[in-house]
């Protein structure tokens, strides 16, 4: 009888997790049935692909054999030269560099270097990054082979029809028109690829090497290590109880700060929002102002007015308190304190003129009616504005969650170059991306400074899908609508 | 016992605040005093480091120490003065430039192609779509700078290196990865209207010459501030990859002025502050619907 039980909400917790075991032979065999499927369809495609090689028409398959020369068939005589022109470069590339540098990748150089016979060595690493753009390249040259044949057929079957061939300027319009979206994307996914995609690949690659310290200084040859780098950071040694303090600090201080920054907005916001408040955009120009003034200036003014010599110091020196160091190489937890209150002053704007925007979309007759039923203020903050804020802004709180863990010039500006007993290269105040920062730029430490940002990159992609499936915009998508 | 329902109750309880609404009571007092009070603070907290850092660019003596507290010992325009005149060692003017240059050039470039891709994300379907988005989704949990090392590289490799262009292409292609924002904005517009245009027969790029830049209008703002204010601020990169002193930006330049200069630090974030303070109190409306556009999901 308990599949008839009714409940109001949940069902109790007890159920659920029992219904989730219940389900899990169920969940397997869907899983593996699934993925039966799509290995019985892989046979299926390749056959259907080389029956195509086998049927196609003849100017299609001389396009498959070198590009351009089905156009050229098909008396499309600039598109054609085009497409060999792409194959040549390419081919050229290859032969002069490409080539080389893809065996140079798995290689990674053979010639140390030798001060005493001034032979300068193999540069492993710049090998490294022309192997993966090599490899770049290559994939653009099959995808731009993968449109020449699909087009030569495209261009067949519109002849068939009976239609003129098509000339060039009829294929220059097609490229503003039908094909508007690839030639708009065409500069994004380069740029994209040569300057994101590219030296993310590297840097994935890199933290499996032993690129650092001395091998950096001497340009000695680069050798791939594994896990070694990972493992350091979960070792029992310093870098490993480095690693798991600084995370610890980085965690709570993006929590903390987020919240901080988040509720400090909405309070703003709905303070600028009551009714009794008169000239509304004046009050609301001064959060504005802070908005404006770009970050550095404001992270090095509050540097210098908590310095040594500071005005915060003179005015306790003149009350008769003692002289405080506020990021000296002891004062952790001041300099944490103020760390959060600069970070709070730089972007509790953002976030306020964020909430006033959602608050403007709230419709007001849900406060008059909750006022007619006897509500209170602090009822209807909880339940109707604290509920519609959150559902709307919850990919943005997101967004900043990351931002501040991986909020790099707080710490940077106002206590950098500081490091303490017990951290590797590091202060009390650093977040994980300042650690990696003073490892790879300022000593050198490239490799264990990539498989730090692995380390942050799973955090992150972690914590973001799970507050993403948890949160209420994804969850009940419609519920305002 | 009055036969007054509840309802009935609370609709004159209401109605009475109404009437006492006009007269000042304790509690309204309260309430005015206190959410002005607040405001005052506010206010004061956040305009305070601001005028602190006005009233140090016009003290006389440039270095923090012979300040009072706050307040520098006598005041005068000197600074200002030094700031365009003594570019031997702190070539201001030059900074400003550099920086005018790179953010003008990547606000453009970016901006153009943030707008472009955000429009063909939202308007086209095509089978590379989702396969895109999820690979920016991707990218973007990368900590940002973590490429900074093959960027460098890669950057020597290209001979870019001490070159404003270099920075201006970094930061352009960059561009594209937050085009979430702006695909939020044209989600927003129907199609109904695109369709029109296009049963008048314009094609897909006159389409977005002619229709989508003009509705897009406050999106364009919005995306040109934030690609401006981005390499206008930035110190990360063109301190990697800027290595003369005459190719410094504003940023990097400050940033090597000691205590003993903090007269010419104040100027100078001055006279960067202030075009960008200009520019978000003529826009603000812009950058709110900018903010909003990226956070209520449609």
């Amino acid at each position: 009888m308990t599949d008839c039980e009714i409940y109001h909400g949940k069902p109790p917790l007890f159920k659920r997790i029992g219904g989730w075991f219940k389900n899990i032979p169920t969940r397997v065999k869907t899983f593996f049935v699934a993925l039966g499927g799509k290995f019985k369809r892989i046979p299926l495609g390749f056959f259907a692909r080389a029956k195509y090689i086998k049927t196609a028409p003849r100017p299609v398959k001389a396009s498959m054999g070198l590009m351009g020369v089905g156009q050229l068939m098909q008396k499309q005589i600039v598109k054609g030269i085009l497409f060999l022109l792409m194959f040549a470069a390419y081919v050229v590339y290859m032969a002069l560099e490409g080539g080389g540098a893809m065996y140079d990748f798995f290689a990674l150089g053979l010639v140390p270097p030798n001060p005493w016979l001034n032979i300068e060595g193999d540069n492993s690493v710049v090998m490294m990054l022309l192997g993966i753009l090599a490899f770049i390249i290559t994939g653009f040259f099959i995808a731009v082979h993968m449109a020449n044949i699909r087009d030569a057929q495209r261009t067949f079957d519109y002849v068939k029809r009976g239609n003129p061939v098509p000339g060039f300027k009829h294929s220059l319009a097609s490229m503003f028109d039908k094909y508007f979206y690839v030639t708009a994307l065409v500069f994004p996914v380069v740029g994209v690829f040569v300057f994101n995609i590219l030296p993310i690949i590297f840097m994935i690659f890199l933290a499996f090497t032993d690129y650092s310290g001395n091998i950096v200084l001497n340009g000695s040859l680069v050798s791939w290590i594994g896990f070694s780098n990972f493992k350091q950071l979960f070792s029992t040694g310093l870098i490993g109880a480095t690693f798991l303090k600084i995370l610890g600090w980085n965690l709570l201080w993006a929590v903390m700060s987020t919240l901080l920054n988040y509720f400090g907005g909405l309070a703003i916001a709905l303070l600028l929002n009551k009714k009794i408040v008169k000239g509304k955009r004046i009050w609301r120009a001064f959060p504005v102002l802070a908005f404006a003034v770009p970050g550095f200036i404001t992270l090095l003014a509050f540097k210098f007015m908590f310095s040594n010599l500071g005005p915060i110091n003179y005015y306790i020196d003149l009350l008769g308190g003692k002289t405080r160091m506020f990021f000296g190489i002891d004062s952790k937890w001041s300099a944490r304190i103020i760390g959060w209150l600069v970070n709070a002053w730089l972007s509790i704007p953002s976030s306020m003129l964020l909430a006033t925007g959602i608050l403007a979309n709230l419709n007001a007759d849900l406060y008059e009616a909750a006022r007619i039923d006897g509500a209170s203020p602090w009822t209807q903050f909880v339940k109707i504005t604290l509920p519609f804020v959150v559902f709307a802004t919850t990919p943005v709180l997101i967004g900043q969650f990351m931002g501040n863990f991986n909020n790099f010039g707080v710490f940077y500006f106002l206590r950098g170059g500081i490091i303490c007993d017990g951290y590797y290269l590091a202060s009390d105040t650093d977040l994980l991306i300042n650690w990696l920062y003073s490892l790879s730029i300022d000593n050198k430490h490239y490799s264990l400074g990539a498989a730090i940002s692995i380390i942050i990159f799973v955090i992150a992609a972690a914590i973001s899908l799970f507050v993403y499936v948890k949160s209420p915009s994804y969850a009940k998508e419609d519920m305002y609508r | 016992m009055s036969t007054l329902s509840k309802a009935d109750k609370l609709i004159n309880k209401s109605i009475k605040r109404k009437r006492v609404g006009g007269r000042l009571t304790f509690k309204r007092f309260c309430e005015y005093f206190f959410t002005y009070l607040a405001l005052m603070i506010i206010a004061a907290i956040f305009a305070f480091p601001v005028l602190w850092l006005v009233l140090a660019s016009f003290s006389e003596s440039g270095s923090m120490y012979t300040f009072k507290g706050f307040f520098p010992s006598s005041y005068s325009v000197v600074t200002f003065v030094k700031l365009f005149t003594d570019t031997q060692m702190y070539d201001y003017p030059r900074w400003f430039g550099n920086t005018l240059i790179i953010a003008v050039c990547s606000a453009l470039l970016g901006g153009l192609l943030v707008i472009l891709t955000a429009y063909v994300m939202s308007r086209f379907r095509f089978p590379a779509r989702k396969g895109i988005m999820k690979i920016t989704m991707v990218l973007g949990m990368f900590p940002s700078f973590m490429a900074m090392t093959a960027v460098y590289l890669l950057m020597t490799q290209f001979e870019l290196i001490n070159k404003l262009w270099g920075l201006v292409l970094i930061y352009a292609s960059g561009a594209p990865m937050g085009y979430l924002t702006q695909k939020g904005f044209f989600d927003t517009i129907p199609n109904s209207m695109y369709e029109a245009a296009r049963i008048d027969g314009a094609s897909n790029f006159k389409v977005f010459i002619r229709i989508t830049l003009p509705i897009a209008m406050p999106m364009i703002v919005y995306t040109l501030i934030t690609s401006f204010t981005w390499p206008w601020s930035d110190f990360i990169l063109p301190k990697l990859l800027l290595k003369n002193k005459d190719m410094y930006t504003v940023a990097v330049g400050l940033m090597s002025l000691g205590d003993t200069e903090f007269a010419r630090f104040a100027a100078g974030s001055v006279f960067i502050a202030v075009p960008i303070i200009i520019l978000y109190f003529c826009l603000v409306k812009y950058m709110v619907n900018g903010l909003t556009a990226g956070a209520v999901k449609e």
